[in-house]
């Protein structure tokens, strides 16, 4: 867009320019970093007016008037080049990148702004910087690239779901998603599916990305109005570009590989461990009970002296199940695009095919997407754009997302005894597996099948007309439009499917979002220092959700794998949902000579998810700026290339709540004996309204050095009120709670991004980024004085909310064990020791929202070569794990394997320091009067990381040696994702959300890969 | 020009559609649901919200385990195996693992008073619907209510009041909520545990009256709440009620005294025989599962047709006293010992013994000799009714209630008569011997089904098991379980029952 209308710019000076007498040159202007020609780059005959611009192929002739000898090269996004002209008749100059960006455009709320002109928090993410990474959504590439941006995989599920929170958290049991919006189209963001994650974002291609913007403080967002409140993240896609038609085929290929086995007893240790725990309960015939808890106590074991069942113990082989399950996966990528035009007509059409496999299989993620951007100047003062993104995924599900299922591998590979043998020596499965798990997960695993796909249409129609010089109307429909299906198949081999002689469940579940906007836009400039622009437009957004979903059971055998073949149904079932939106906005942008800018912005926005007594909120916004650099002081400066002050205060909304949460309902539920009962399912609360965010944000941008150095600091206070608080009702009042608005919230923070060009000499260059981000989070008020939630005291003033609102840690402090006898002990609310914690010796702990974060990058080229080193890392956040808190009870209370490291630590002799209890068997694993080892904070973890999130090692070619086999670009690259973690975290891996129990953990990837252009 | 038109047409007509229609625009009815205004107007609605009361009875918090298995857990006739890690800390007598059936419970009498309260404004309705609901959903009411007080309160036989004041019964709330207004406001405290008492009684008398032999037992019956109150009687200590009551309950044609191999095939039916009011589960979907179900809560057994299928948990089964009570002991009966079908027990000459039998090494625990009263018979896995009220209780409870009102002849002889269903011999006791023997048999009849622990509550007794070693006084403040402390915390006109 940048590039066409230059192009009409340069023509325009074309007119004017004088005609002159003087020898031609001709030649190619390209850019340097992918060879192409740069078409519509200005050829200025220094010292004069003569200029011309090139053509779509960059190339140019121009007529340089005698006594003249110098050509000034320009183009937006390059670096100016001049060059002496000599004698030569022929002048090709390749352009490079202009890194410091003086004169980027950021996309905002319903329109663009030069960067030198935002005055709110706005972050913008390049699609060059996520390029290539083997990652199925964006949201994943986010993490560590903006500043108070907090990204978070929930799982290592390719395709599942990715927990975003910018600023903090600021609502408890409304959504904290922020909204995305992909080329105009305000996306649903439901990643529920039956059978597994699907995320919604994994429709689009990430490579297909120009570019991603973060809008994060409430004025910025607020033009957004009520589904602003948690920020806003624009993507715009990729679009064509003036010229002959360039292809790009990319392609990587590589494996996933697990980050990290848990490291569990061998079969004779685990025995040696019970053994002994039946000696430390004084439990009579210790080796016997060890060896018939393991299912290895032979009948004739009464005949048997101690020391010998000790040596059929001690003689238990080990079976490693976690790499039976656990392996390297499959990762590969191809992708075509095109993309060129003409005056009138620029198109971008791609494809691409996108494979992964997690690290336990068959858990995969396949995807297809097509992608066509197309826009077409009909008349003078007519355009038409349309972008489609057509795209198919399909995942093979694991047992279960998450959970202590039985036949899950996430859950039961590291926690089945060990002296479990896989496989019979015949090669068939063993089924006689000891032990609480009782089941042959590697044969569960196999047996079982199920799919989940999601069809998506996510495309939109946009004409622009010029209805003045400097007004037009802009008309957007969009569509989201998303099909899910699943089945899912649970096997009558398996002990799942056994009961019930297998088990069919199929799912269907459509979304449609219909979204339409009608804008207006305006500015002008008078007297050459005032500039104005406005825009004001009305919108209006309809979501309809409905699915049907179904279960039958009982099949002749297990090749009958699909529903129709199930003798009895087990269950039918559908659902339907919707909302709808109405808004009208306005923003009015003013500056004087640059210097001085405001900009105010207004929303009015109706919806249907509302009480009808408060359906309409209004939500303005107002921000300023000041910058310095056009002040007289600063405009001739070497040193300061950039200084603006910014401020801003807005209002947004968070409308994440049930369709039908304000509304008093009797739903279907409660069959009985055969017929259809009805059951009161939620209480009307006509004043039902939204939650508030006023965001307050003051901030700061620099550059020094002709922007060698650049970067922003910015500080936030956000609070939310009248917070959409599930409010406790009293159960003997027959509900459990209402949606209200209660309660007051308060996300302070401080962000820091700093972009520098280290060296920059004889090719050499280093550049760096770093952003780092710091995040108060606090419950300031609730209701009716309370100082915490009735029903979840984890709610509670000055405390925070966690990363999904769940409160934060309450629990009792633990203390490790009493060196003289092995005891666990916590401290009760005095301080003093106890065994026996009770509910009142609970204190606020921490949350599970980290409060520090970041990302550092560091970029190194030379002559084609290329290093890129990312690291993310997170601070602050504590909470549990699941997977670790069972392994954690060293098989006491269960007949579970147990971590090595865990059980290295258990008490053993008197006087021994140690965090983990004496091994017993009695009371649940726990000693008598006692409550369970992992009680209070004693499993707690902090889930603190230091990560290599990327390494690239690339070389691109030199144009003029790849030419010769007609490319124009080729780059080869060496990628690894995910290779090294800092952290102590004893579990799978520290990030992920939800209980951790029986999740994929994320996974590491080597690539390689090739860009070729042509 | 015809383009500027038309494009400042189409803006102008969102803008006026938007502008003018707005309400219409934003209104979205759900079509699942209904709104509660006016919900319950129709008989059809009557009856859909009726069935939800009943279904609530089917939670896992109620007659879909813990009314039944907790109930034995906390009492001295089972342990546990660790097999799942399920119902250790209640087989301990841990403070806090205890029931907790107060939502659940609460949330369907809240649904019976909607369905009390909205009767007179359905239309169309005959006077026999029109007795029908007010008549069961008064039955679950008691029901609910009576299940709710003998949990959460001492029982007025025994109500320990040394040294400490007692907190008195649990709130009582007979009118529905729907607005917001007043389940934000209603802080209902705890009434007297007579008062419970009372509006128990009262609803069942009611009921009794307005029911008649009832449309099947999963529904509520005029014989049914008569049983009900013979329990309720007795729990109250009201002996004549107790009387009275069972004997209009056994002279019903609700329900059969089943005895000797009869007895023993009741619990192989889908519908026990013995039922006068029982818990439907009638849809697979409904079944409670393999981790909590009955079934799987008292055997690894999936089936008894082969021992060796993997079933549920076996997570509590009989300890030492209850095997002894009917002979039980691990019994070889073929070759290998490896197959579980080649294993069963030795039983004595009562017919209850033949209720249990070994289960399967499929679990941690190994093969144990396991309770077999719930297997599936609903037709699907993990799914049995459950008999809230089973006939023979009426000679028990009669029994137990002459011996009280110091008739000893008739509780003798009934106990005899009782104990002859059973495959006993009479015995010839008296005084404190006969009330012994008497709940004695209730133990051993009711083996799985909960009622152990209230009998020992009932009576002020102490729970005194060796393994695990327990011994729990009656002043122990976890013979009562916490209520949920967010009812407390919610609500300053609640108690918390002491120790909590």
């Amino acid at each position: 867009m940048r590039k066409i209308l230059l192009l009409g710019l340069t023509l325009f000076l074309l007119n004017a320019m004088a005609f002159a007498q003087g020898r031609v040159v001709t030649g190619t202007v390209t850019s340097l970093e992918d060879g192409m020609g740069v078409p519509g780059a200005t050829v200025l005959v220094k010292g004069t007016t003569i200029g011309t611009a090139t053509d779509i192929d960059g190339k140019y002739s121009i007529n340089i008037p005698a006594g003249s000898n110098v050509l000034v090269f320009t183009f937006v996004g390059l670096t100016s080049q001049e060059v002496n002209i000599g004698n030569r008749s022929t002048i090709n100059v390749a352009l490079e990148s202009d890194v410091t960006a003086l004169s980027e455009v950021i996309v905002t709320g319903y329109g663009t702004q030069p960067k030198r002109e935002v005055t709110g928090a706005v972050s913008s993410v390049k699609g060059d910087a996520i390029q290539n990474l083997p990652l199925q959504s964006f949201d994943r590439a986010l993490q560590g690239r903006a500043s108070g941006v907090q990204v978070r995989s929930s799982n290592g599920l390719p395709g599942g779901a990715v927990n975003i929170r910018i600023r903090g958290v600021g609502s408890v049991n409304a959504g904290n998603e922020p909204l995305f919006i992909v080329d105009g189209v305000q996306l649903n963001n439901q990643s529920n599916a039956s059978f597994t994650q699907s995320n919604p974002l994994a429709f689009l291609n990430p490579n297909d990305i120009e570019s991603m913007e973060i809008l994060k403080d409430a004025a910025s967002a607020a033009i957004y109005g009520s589904q602003a409140a948690n920020g806003v993240v624009i993507i715009t896609t990729k679009k064509g570009k003036q010229g002959k038609a360039k292809f790009e085929f990319n392609a990587f290929s590589g494996e996933t590989q697990p980050m990290k086995f848990l490291d569990v007893l061998g079969g004779s240790e685990w025995y040696g461990m019970r053994r002994n725990a039946f000696i430390n309960s004084g439990v009579p015939n210790p080796e016997a009970n060890a060896l018939s808890n393991m299912g290895r106590l032979p009948a004739t074991w009464q005949t048997l002296t101690r020391p010998a069942l000790d040596a059929i113990g001690l003689a238990l082989p080990t079976y490693d199940w976690q790499r039976e399950v656990m392996g390297a996966g499959r990762l590969q990528n191809y992708e075509m695009s095109v993309s060129g035009g003409d005056e009138k007509t620029t198109f971008f059409l791609s494809g691409s095919y996108n494979y992964q496999e997690a690290s336990f299989k068959p858990v995969d993620f396949k995807r297809g997407t097509v992608r066509l951007a197309l826009t077409h100047q009909a008349t003078k003062r007519l355009s038409i754009e349309t972008n489609i993104n057509l795209s198919t995924f399909q995942q093979n599900v694991p047992f279960a997302v998450e959970g202590s299922f039985l036949g899950s591998p996430a859950f039961s590979s590291s926690a089945v005894l060990p002296h479990n043998a896989i496989y019979n020596e015949d090669g068939t499965y063993n089924t006689a597996i000891a032990g609480v798990l009782g089941q042959n997960v590697v044969l569960v695993n196999a047996y079982n099948s199920g799919l989940q796909r999601t069809n998506t249409v996510v495309g939109n129609l946009i004409s622009n007309y010029k209805i003045a010089k400097n007004l037009t109307f802009r008309s957007l429909f969009g569509l989201d439009y998303r099909l899910l299906q699943g089945d899912n198949y649970r096997d009558p081999r398996t002990p799942d499917g056994a009961g019930v002689i297998g088990r069919s469940s199929v799912q269907s579940d459509w979304r449609t979002r219909f979204i339409t906007t009608q804008t207006l836009n305006w500015n002008k400039t008078f007297n050459g220092i005032h500039n104005m622009s406005a825009i004001a437009g009305v919108e209006y957004l309809s979501e309809t959700r409905e699915g049907i979903s179904g279960a039958g059971i009982g099949f002749p055998t297990f090749q009958f794998r699909t529903i129709q073949s199930a003798a009895t149904p087990e269950s039918v079932s559908g659902f339907w949902t919707g909302y709808r939106r109405a808004s009208a906005f306005s923003s009015v942008n003013y500056d004087f000579k640059k210097k001085y800018l405001v900009t105010l912005t207004a929303r009015y926005d109706g919806s249907s998810r509302f009480g009808t007594e408060n359906q309409y909120g209004l939500f303005p916004s107002v921000r300023v700026g000041w910058s310095l650099v056009e002040e007289e002081f600063l405009k001739n400066s070497s040193t300061v290339s950039e200084m603006k002050f910014r401020a801003s205060y807005g209002l947004t909304g968070n409308d994440q709540i049930g369709n039908f949460d304000a509304r008093g309902l009797y739903g279907g539920g409660g069959n009985y004996s055969g017929s259809a009962g009805i059951v009161p399912s939620s209480l009307a609360n006509l004043g039902l309204s939204w939650e508030t965010n006023n965001t307050l944000n003051l901030g700061l941008d620099f550059g020094f050095f002709e922007n060698r150095i650049t970067g922003s600091v910015d500080a936030f206070d956000r609070r939310t009120k009248d917070l959409l608080l599930s409010q406790p009702i009293l159960w003997t009042n027959g509900f459990s709670g209402i949606s209200n608005n209660v309660g007051e919230l308060q996300n302070r923070g401080l962000e820091f991004e700093l972009s520098t060009v280290n060296i920059d000499k004889g090719g050499f260059r280093w550049n760096t980024s770093f952003n780092i981000t710091k995040i108060d989070n606090q419950i300031l008020s609730l209701y009716s004085g309370l100082q915490f939630l009735p029903a979840n005291p984890g709610i509670a003033v000055g405390q925070p909310v966690g990363r999904s609102g769940e409160g934060a840690v309450f629990s009792q402090e633990y203390v490790g064990v009493n060196p003289a006898t092995g005891r666990p002990m916590w401290l009760d609310i005095k301080g003093n020791i106890t065994y026996l914690p009770l509910a009142a010796d609970r204190k606020y702990q921490g949350s599970s929202l980290g409060t520090v974060f970041g990302g550092l990058n560091n970029n190194f080229s030379y002559k084609g070569f290329e290093l890129t080193t990312f690291f993310t890392y997170e601070y602050g956040g504590i909470g549990g794990d699941g997977q670790y808190s069972f392994l954690r009870e060293n098989g006491t209370r269960l007949t579970l394997n147990a971590l090595r490291e865990v059980n290295d630590r258990s008490w053993k002799t008197p006087g021994q320091i140690t965090d983990i209890p004496r091994n017993v068997t009695t009371n649940g694993g726990n000693e008598l009067r006692s409550v369970g080892r992992n009680s209070g904070t004693a499993s707690l973890l902090k889930y603190d990381f230091i990560r290599l999130s990327q390494l690239t090692l690339a070389y691109s070619f030199k144009p003029s040696l790849v030419s010769r086999i007609g490319l124009s670009r080729a780059r080869i690259y060496m990628q690894g994702v995910n290779l090294w973690t800092y952290t102590d975290y004893p579990g799978y891996d520290p990030e992920f959300t939800g209980a951790g129990t029986g999740q994929v953990p994320l996974t590491k990837s080597y690539t390689l890969g090739v860009q070729i252009g042509f | 020009m015809k383009l500027i038109n038309k494009a400042l047409l189409s803006l102008a007509l969102t803008g006026s559609l938007l502008v003018s229609s707005c309400d219409s625009l934003l209104q979205v009815d759900p079509r699942q649901s209904i709104d509660a205004d006016g919900a319950l107007t129709t008989p059809d609605a009557m009856n859909a919200a009726l069935n939800s009361v009943y279904s609530k009875l089917r939670s896992a918090r109620l007659y879909g385990r813990d009314l039944f298995a907790v109930g034995d857990a906390l009492a001295d006739v089972g342990v546990t195996t660790s097999n799942s890690g399920r119902l250790i800390g209640e087989n301990n007598n841990q403070p806090g693992a205890h029931f907790g059936t107060w939502q659940t419970a609460y949330f369907a009498i809240n649904e019976a008073n909607l369905i009390l309260d909205g009767i007179s404004k359905v239309e169309g309705a005959s006077a026999a619907q029109i007795a029908r609901w007010e008549g069961e959903a008064k039955f679950l009411r008691g029901l609910y209510y009576f299940d709710l007080v003998k949990v959460y309160s001492y029982i007025p036989t025994a109500i320990y009041e040394q040294g400490v004041i007692g907190q008195g019964g649990i709130p009582v709330v007979t009118e529905g909520v729907i607005s917001s207004g007043v389940a934000l406001s209603r802080q209902t405290p705890r009434s007297t545990i007579n008062e419970v008492y009372a509006q128990i009684y009262k609803d069942l008398e009611d009921a009794k009256k307005l029911l008649g032999t009832g449309r099947g037992v999963q529904y509520g019956s005029s014989p049914a709440a008569s049983a009900l109150l013979s329990r309720v009687a007795l729990y109250r200590g009201d002996w004549a009620k107790v009387v009275a009551e069972s004997t209009t309950a056994l002279a019903s044609s609700v329900g059969t005294v089943l005895s000797g191999s009869a007895y023993v095939n009741g619990w192989r039916a889908p519908v026990n025989p013995e039922s006068m009011f029982e818990v439907r589960f009638a849809l697979a979907e409904e079944s409670i599962g393999v981790n909590e179900s009955l079934q799987s809560t008292y055997t690894a057994l999936l089936n008894l047709t082969n021992k060796n299928s993997q079933g549920g948990w076996g997570d509590f089964i009989p300890n030492a006293t209850v095997r002894a009570l009917f002979g039980l002991t691990a019994l070889q009966i073929g070759t290998p010992a490896s197959d579980n079908n080649n294993w069963d027990v030795t039983r004595n000459a009562d017919v209850r013994a033949q209720l249990f039998t070994t289960g399967n090494t499929v679990r941690g625990a190994g093969r144990q000799i396991e309770n077999t009263k719930f297997l599936s018979k609903s037709g699907f896995a993990y799914a049995d009714n459950v008999p809230v009220i089973r006939k023979s209780e009426m000679h028990l409870n009669r029994a137990e209630a002459n011996y009280q009102l110091k008739n000893e002849t008739d509780a003798l002889t009934e106990l005899n008569a009782f104990k002859s269903l059973r495959g006993l011999p009479a015995v010839t006791l008296a005084g404190n011997a006969l009330l012994e023997e008497i709940l004695l048999e209730r133990l051993k009849e009711f083996i799985g089904e909960g009622h152990r622990f209230f009998d020992l509550k009932r009576y002020g007794r102490g729970i005194v098991k060796t393994t695990p070693a327990v011994n729990l006084t009656f002043d122990d403040f976890k013979i009562l379980p916490p209520i949920p402390q967010r009812e407390v915390d919610g609500n300053p006109n609640i108690k918390q029952n002491k120790g909590y």
